[in-house]
């Protein structure tokens, strides 16, 4: 029999019980939709937490720490495999002080290789890199950690600086946290460049950024006025970048077991992930439950046609029809109800999703109070195509496990009781 | 064209555990020769069904063979027994056994869909044999909408479709009138003769079996060529 008259033979018989098929259709339909809305609220709570963390972090970033770790060390990481930049940035381990015309501040200063920091996407806004060792950039919130000398006594608001910045001249001192003076050599930095702001609204960069030419120059002034030789003026942290993503646990693991402690964002999506994968596949589980109550409906359903059509079957037999093709007959006829319980079920799917995601924010905003939930950028539902795969995938074989008893029943009709039957 | 050697059968009666042989074919051996109307007649429940059920492929035989041109159809399984029926074999029953939700046209043309036929060729042998019966103008009938008689027709002419050289014919008219159980026989008789095909029909009624050019009588399991005198 051709495959065109089989799915007529099939169409036929449907369009001859449309309201059982409809009722069946209807079940097989609530359970795929059910599980694949279930299950989209996993991968939408799985989103909402990976791009949670990768707003806030560099997703190619692995932060390094070794017991020494000095210029030497880093050169050496450098000439690593899938090393993009390695990024060694020193920081000043005494309290700082700054001063720009009758402005002062508390401002950081952080030596860093702008060569590097540039490879891993360091921009200015405004004026060019250091070029040496009297020349720094600040940060684009530098401004406004400058205040006014007097204002910050009185209990008016205080005054921040406004002017322009480029070309300006920025007075340095250090000093010990627990002395109240700050050491007298006085060294002059002038700005010639601004950070471009952090991709992130909420932060702020009050930093002055220099390179490592300035070592040497502030080196002499620490050593002068702390004897301690376990303390020393900067203390540094390492950040490797890998070129790739796909990258980030080779370049990790090697650094592991050389004997350095790692951390990448990567290691801690790797252990969400694997986490999210097991409890969405309980929500798929869950789901599935949902469609094997359907699936009653659609055994129910087959035999009751296996049932009705008995006599019909067994004219077919005495026909001619071989064994399979009866049995395909009414696998087709439940693969059918599977494939257009599906079918709509993925489309009312989306549409719930859509409208959870339009309205549940609405409602959760209500609840909790803007403050609360205002800031929290929240997916409540997912509906990726493997999801969607996933879930036909296992409605239409429990569609076709629910059709295969019947169908096996059909094939086993004797032609000779078949043909006794009233019409 | 058929040979039927030692063909005995019988069937199981009574509760499990406790089950009877009843024996309802014993030992038949005959032949049917190409182009012969051959009747099989005998009374309720002598076994000439069952003889046409094992012959037809619907019953496997307890012992014995059949031959049907020269090949051991009573070794087949369900498939192959299937597939032999739909190139060898048209069935006309007592119930016509047409399919309720198919028009005269489709019904007729249900066997060479089975066969995997295409449309054109499909169309054009049911469109023939509509008007060989005379019914192109019930063509889109379905059963319930025809007569008795229209609907044996449809029922022979869904038997002819596949130009099959053997034909069963199982009480033939055993639902119809006596006026329109002449036309049936009539027109049995002149597929006989212009297309050469073997029929072999069952029947209780003598008159019915006088159509056939040999006529084998069954009693109780036995079967016996009118005017032999002994079993064969």
């Amino acid at each position: 029999m051709q495959f065109k008259d089989q799915l007529d033979f099939v169409r036929q018989h449907i369009k001859k019980n449309k309201l059982r098929v409809f009722m069946t259709i209807l079940a097989a339909t609530m359970g795929t939709a059910f599980l694949i809305v279930l299950a989209s609220v996993g991968f939408g709570i799985h989103d909402t937490m990976r791009s949670e963390i990768l707003d806030n972090r560099m997703v190619n970033q692995i932060e390094v720490y070794a017991e020494k770790m000095d210029q030497a060390e880093v050169e050496e990481l450098k000439k690593r495999d899938h090393i993009k930049a390695v990024v060694y940035r020193q920081s000043v381990s005494l309290q700082q002080k700054t001063g720009l015309d009758e402005f002062i501040g508390e401002n950081g200063l952080i030596v860093t290789d702008f060569k590097e920091e540039k490879k891993v996407g360091f921009e200015l806004k405004e004026g060019r890199l250091p070029e040496n060792a009297g020349e720094i950039v600040v940060g684009s919130d530098f401004a406004e950690s400058l205040f006014m000398e007097a204002s910050t006594e009185s209990e008016q608001e205080p005054v921040t600086y406004k002017g322009s910045l480029v070309g300006k001249q920025v007075t340095y001192k250090m000093g010990l946290y627990e002395e109240p003076e700050m050491f007298p050599e006085e060294t002059i930095f002038t700005i010639v460049g601004i950070a471009k702001e952090p991709a992130k609204d909420w932060m702020q960069d009050y930093n002055m950024y220099a390179d490592a030419a300035i070592i040497p120059t502030l080196n002499p002034i620490f050593e002068g006025h702390v004897d301690d030789e376990n303390s020393q003026l900067l203390y540094g942290n390492v950040n490797v970048y890998a070129d790739k993503l796909e990258n980030v646990t080779t370049v990790s693991k090697a650094l592991k077991d050389e004997g350095y402690s790692v951390y990448s964002i990567a290691d801690q999506l790797e252990q969400m992930d694997v986490f999210f994968l097991a409890f969405k596949a309980g929500l798929v589980f869950v789901g599935t439950i949902a469609i094997l109550i359907a699936s009653i409906g659609i055994f129910n359903t087959m035999t009751m046609a296996v049932t009705e059509r008995t006599r019909e079957i067994g004219v077919m037999k005495a026909l001619g029809a071989s064994p399979k093709l009866i049995q395909r007959l009414f696998l087709m006829e439940s693969a059918w109800i599977g494939i257009i319980g599906t079918l709509i079920a993925v489309v009312i799917s989306y549409g719930v999703s859509f409208i959870a995601n339009l309205v549940l924010p609405i409602i959760v905003t209500a609840a909790l109070g803007e403050e609360e939930f205002g800031d929290l950028s929240v997916t409540f539902s997912i509906i990726p195509w493997q999801l969607v795969i996933i879930a036909s995938a296992i409605s239409l074989t429990v569609a076709m496990i629910s059709g295969w008893r019947p169908a096996r029943k059909a094939t086993k009709i004797d032609v000779i009781q078949a043909l006794r039957q009233e019409l | 064209m058929i040979h039927v050697q030692e063909l005995s059968h019988s069937f199981k009666i009574g509760k499990k555990g406790k089950e009877k042989q009843v024996p309802v074919l014993k030992e038949l051996s005959f032949s049917i020769e190409k182009g012969e109307i051959v009747s099989i007649v005998g009374r309720s429940g002598s076994g000439k069904s069952t003889l046409l059920h094992i012959m037809a492929g619907f019953l496997k035989p307890d012992t014995g063979t059949i031959q049907v041109d020269n090949v051991h159809t009573s070794a087949f399984n369900e498939a192959e027994s299937a597939q032999f029926r739909l190139t060898h074999f048209g069935f006309i029953f007592q119930n016509f056994q047409l399919m309720p939700g198919l028009t005269a046209f489709e019904n007729i043309e249900l066997p060479l869909k089975l066969k995997g036929e295409n449309k054109h060729i499909r169309k054009k042998k049911v469109k023939d044999l509509l008007q060989h019966v005379g019914l192109t103008d019930v063509q889109n009938h379905y059963p319930n909408e025809l007569s008795g008689g229209q609907q044996q027709r449809v029922s022979i002419a869904r038997a002819l479709v596949t130009d099959p050289p053997i034909i069963f014919a199982d009480e033939p008219t055993g639902s119809l009138d006596s006026e329109t159980e002449q036309d049936i026989l009539l027109l049995i008789q002149s597929l006989n003769k212009t297309r050469g095909i073997t029929f072999v029909i069952i029947t209780h009624d003598d008159t019915v079996a006088e159509t056939a050019n040999r006529i084998y009588r069954m009693h109780d399991g036995e079967l016996t060529e009118r005017g032999a005198s002994h079993a064969i």
